[in-house]
């Protein structure tokens, strides 16, 4: 009893979170943790357009460990010994518009498959050939969490291939959920349900489904193959959803709690600053309750036209990164674009430093995190140095604080070296071509 | 690419010898019926989907708004091959189908009227009366027996405290099942060769098609009869849907789509150049279009109304944006506009915003509008290793004077020979849409050139363009184009589907030319295509 009134009054000092939790309560009992292997988590920020790779790159030092942050990267000074900027990376692509395969190559290191989304210049091109990074993790880490992996977005626009990045396998590509209000009711709602009903509704939902997954198996016996494929990836899903609601949210964490949410216009180009915020806020929960070890947030979208007024600029970011070298304006303000994104990037460290974990320490402490852009150059396209950080050592398996410039070698040995950081023993991802291995020295 | 393209630009030699002249209305019953060319397996838009719930259950049709959206390409929304599933989908239909059964079991009117009875009374033979008659408005063809069995099992199981819950559970499992969301189409028994589409599923392509929305209950009454076997049987039905409200807010819905439209309610623009722009100007735009575009299906729907009206609809708010008298009564109105400056759809602040930047207008992009969407030749896109954006914004110079750089560049002139001049024309208006005497300190030519199309000359202003537009076989052709791939979800790819396209062009352009909208969707439900299925649907 004492434990729980104590428990109380550290949410209500945590600030922000002057919620009562009446249901929360109850709930903590459930747990059922086995302090076997340490928890990991990943999450994927991912900004468009290309950088500026002159106010990107670091200057190197006498050694890995000795830079000095480029301008862009500035705002990732307060962190500057937790994270690991790699440079000179290959991005790999193929199919599709360098925008198009820029994006779905990025985290799945495979090329597009041939469909129905006509780019610039390129024939029309489909979803990429296999999974993303972050699903291969969740699959190893074989985790039951209530959601296998939360994706969100600020912005992210139409349903296409230019703005989708992570992949549940091929040709399966996973919206991002970019309004927060939705993210809150879908991710949080047993949080703020009285545990009586939660079960209630779990039972009811689970005999919904298991009928409609038997209508789903039904109709589809009567399809031709490729119509039943597509019935079978829908009955995957509601499988999904059924094993959800038999997964029990175990809360071991005094940090989780039910976040507040503010009203927020979604689409409003202004807003886009509010909305990432909160996403980051709710993101950060939904780890810190453990509903979920992967995620990801997707800023806008590849070919972004955000137009990032809050910064004084006017102009859409796609055309503002089509401008040549030779126009200081436009390189200024792209540079205060990446800049911005290092800041949000910054912020979200910040966030998980700021939250405790469960089993002590905090968040940041066994998280990964990844930034990442699907392409280097905006204005020609380029893929050769592609900018990417990571922060945080995923429980002490990377070692931080270093700028490693790696020369074109395939942004698929990055992946790979991502997953051996998240305790995924793969020697290779994606097309097989374009990966030969870990890249040495990371870990 | 290229070999769409190269199938589009072939279109009009094709219509000439395949499928030859307009005389639609006296030739056998279906259309083009050697290749019916292939149905995948489509899903209910969002659009759909909405209106389909709220006629079900009486929830608003924006419900469908919580679904991810749909992937859009060729322009619109519907198109089969495009489409994905996640767990994401799987939720927000669970979600949906919730709040849907709750609306409706919370609705005792709308509840009895089902089947004539209060299934959540407890009774167990309304509870079946219910089940049947919402299951088959639901999933568009009657129950089978064990599918039947199967939700009197989830009552069974949900009825939990009480008898609405067991309601609820079967709506919510209902309108989960992929009857619901999807439109399988089984095969005929036996089907070898192509043949009529089993009554039901053709019942659903009808009213989809037509209205945006499921069938209702005369057109499932219909399909049960046999009412649909016969031309005049599925004409009657086309006809009686035709004249709904439903079939004029599809039309809404699809040419705003073909005008690439669908992002003005969320445009913006920069406001320190625009200062007139507010938060409430793009809503204000799309409402206007939304009403020009009904009002011409309504009063004449064809093609030269969208291209050449100088007409349009206004409020007061929305004519002080344009600089336009504030129209008498109050909301929106009709308002007639200046012919020497206005042509429909070509001249409404929608179209002109959205084909411009949020800093200035881009005659390449209302040029390659007019290329891509109204004559179906979209240019070829810049070759790989050219710096492509658009000229700096210079007050001293007037935005035809910056786009020089086009002509003066070989590698770029070839391309935008054929979209610039087209562009050009368009410059008396701005990147707001608004009227302009003035652009760059110089007083606006607006003079242009239409150049490779069966229309081509000098332009002066929008509405010499328009006139030339509105005379065109082959933006009539093309019009017929973008409706074929909107009614099948698909991209036009076969000599079947040339010969559907043909037809409906046909019937499109009529024996006046002016290209008469209902008239071709008419024709639609005629065509193979739409009546007949491809065989080779067994396992």
């Amino acid at each position: 009893m004492t434990r729980r009134i104590s428990r109380r009054t550290i949410l209500r000092g945590a600030g922000g979170a002057a919620i009562a939790l009446p249901w929360l309560e109850a709930m903590a009992p459930r747990r059922a943790q086995a302090a076997s292997a340490p928890v990991k988590r990943f999450i994927v920020m991912f900004s468009a357009n290309g950088t500026i790779p002159s106010a990107w790159t670091p200057v190197a030092g006498s050694s890995e460990s000795d830079f000095t942050l480029s301008p862009i990267l500035a705002p990732l000074e307060p962190h500057k010994s937790d994270i690991v900027v790699i440079g000179g990376l290959e991005q790999k692509g193929g199919g599709g518009d360098g925008h198009q395969n820029g994006m779905g190559g990025m985290l799945t290191g495979q090329p597009l498959n041939s469909g129905p989304f006509a780019g610039v210049g390129a024939p029309p091109a489909g979803w990429p050939m296999g999974a993303s990074v972050d699903q291969r993790i969740a699959e190893g880490l074989a985790v039951p969490t209530r959601l296998r992996s939360l994706e969100l977005g600020v912005q992210v626009g139409s349903a296409d291939n230019w703005g989708r990045m992570i992949y549940r396998a091929a040709n399966q590509p996973l919206p991002p959920d970019d309004d927060p209000a939705s993210v809150y009711g879908r991710v949080f709602a047993d949080l703020h349900t009285d545990p009586a009903v939660v079960a209630r509704l779990r039972r009811r939902r689970k005999s919904i489904l298991d009928g409609v997954g038997a209508q789903f198996t039904r109709v589809s016996a009567r399809l031709g193959s490729a119509d039943r494929q597509r019935l079978d990836a829908h009955l995957t899903a509601v499988q999904e959803i059924e094993t959800r609601l038999t997964t029990d949210l175990v809360v071991n964490n005094p940090s989780c709690h039910d976040p507040t949410l503010s009203p927020v216009s979604t689409t409003a180009n202004d807003a886009f600053p509010m909305v990432g915020a909160l996403q980051m806020d709710l993101l950060t929960m939904a780890l810190a309750c453990d509903i979920t070890r992967v995620a990801s947030l997707q800023w806008s979208r590849s070919v972004s036209q955000t137009r990032f007024t809050w910064l004084n600029i006017t102009q859409g970011h796609h055309d503002l990164s089509h401008r040549p070298d030779s126009e200081p304006d436009a390189v200024s303000n792209l540079t205060k674009i990446n800049t911005w994104y290092a800041q949000q990037f910054a912020g979200l460290i910040s966030r998980l430093k700021a939250t405790p974990d469960g089993a002590g320490g905090t968040l940041f402490d066994n998280t990964l995190l990844l930034w990442c852009n699907e392409l280097a150059k905006g204005n020609i396209h380029g893929r050769i140095g592609a900018p990417y950080v990571l922060a945080g050592s995923a429980g002490g398996a990377l070692r931080t604080g270093r700028y490693l410039n790696y020369g074109p070698l395939p942004h698929n040995n990055l992946l790979v070296s991502i997953l051996n950081a998240m305790g995924v023993p793969d020697t290779t991802f994606g097309k097989a071509d374009w990966c030969s291995g870990a890249l040495s020295g990371v870990l | 690419m290229s070999r769409r393209c190269s199938l589009l630009i072939a279109l009009p030699v094709l219509l000439a010898t395949a499928c030859g002249g307009d005389g639609v209305a006296t030739e056998t019953f279906p259309l083009c019926a050697d290749d019916p060319g292939p149905a995948p397996l489509r899903r209910m838009t969002r659009f759909e989907y909405g209106r389909t719930l709220s006629d079900l259950t009486g929830v608003r049709a924006s419900v469908a708004d919580q679904l991810p959206p749909d992937e859009e390409t060729l322009g619109f929304d519907d198109i089969a091959d495009a489409y994905s599933v996640s767990t994401l989908h799987a939720a927000r239909y669970l979600d949906v189908a919730e709040q849907a059964a709750d609306a409706l079991v919370a609705d005792g009117v709308r509840l009895k009227a089902v089947a004539g009875c209060d299934p959540s009374s407890g009774d167990a033979g309304c509870l079946g009366d219910f089940i049947a008659g919402f299951g088959r408005r639901a999933w568009r063809r009657p129950l089978e027996p064990d599918e039947l069995a199967a939700m009197q099992q989830i009552y069974a199981d949900t009825a939990d405290p009480g008898a609405k819950d067991g309601v609820a559970g079967v709506v919510a499992a209902l309108l989960q099942s992929p009857q619901f969301i999807y439109r399988p189409e089984p095969s005929v028994p036996a089907m070898t060769t192509a043949g009529a589409l089993e009554p039901y599923a053709l019942a659903t392509r009808l009213s989809l098609l037509l209205t945006g929305a499921g069938p209702d209950d005369a057109l499932l009454a219909a399909a049960g009869s046999g009412g649909l076997h016969t031309e005049e049987g599925l004409l009657a039905q086309t006809d009686r849907l035709l004249t709904g409200p439903r079939a004029a807010e599809l039309f809404v819905h699809v040419a705003t789509q073909w005008w690439e439209l669908g992002g003005v309610p969320t445009l913006d623009k920069d406001r320190a150049l625009y200062r007139t722009w507010t938060d409430a100007t793009p809503g204000a735009l799309a409402e206007e279009t939304r009403l020009f575009l009904a009002d011409a299906w309504q009063g004449t729907p064809n093609l030269k109304t969208l291209l050449t009206a100088p007409v349009t609809f206004v409020d007061a708010d929305l004519a002080a944006f344009y600089g336009l008298p504030a129209p008498a009564g109050s909301g929106f109105q009709r308002v007639d506009l200046d012919p020497a400056r206005a042509a429909g759809l070509l001249t409404q602040g929608s179209f002109l915003a959205e084909h411009a930047k949020a800093d200035q207008t881009s005659p390449v992009l209302r040029g390659k509008f007019v290329r891509a969407k109204l004559f179906c030749t979209p240019p070829a896109p810049p070759p790989p290793d050219i710096v492509v954006r658009p000229p700096t914004v210079d007050p001293r110079l007037s935005t035809r004077q910056r786009f020089a750089q086009h002509t003066a560049d070989d590698r770029c002139a070839g391309c935008h020979a054929l979209m610039d001049p087209i562009g050009f024309a368009f410059e008396h208006y701005d990147a707001a849409g608004r009227w302009r005497d003035v652009d760059g300190g110089q007083v606006v030519d607006a003079t242009g050139d239409l150049v490779g199309t069966d229309v081509d000359g000098a332009l002066d202003g929008v509405p010499s363009l328009a006139a030339r537009l509105a005379d065109s076989a082959a933006v009539a052709n093309c019009t017929a184009t973008q409706w074929f791939r909107y009614a099948f979800g698909r991209a036009e790819q076969s000599q079947g589907d040339l010969c559907t396209v043909g037809k409906l062009a046909a019937a499109f352009k009529g024996t006046n030319g002016d290209g008469d909208f209902k008239k071709m969707v008419r024709a639609t439900v005629r065509m193979a295509a739409f009546r007949n299925r491809a065989s080779g649907v067994s396992p």
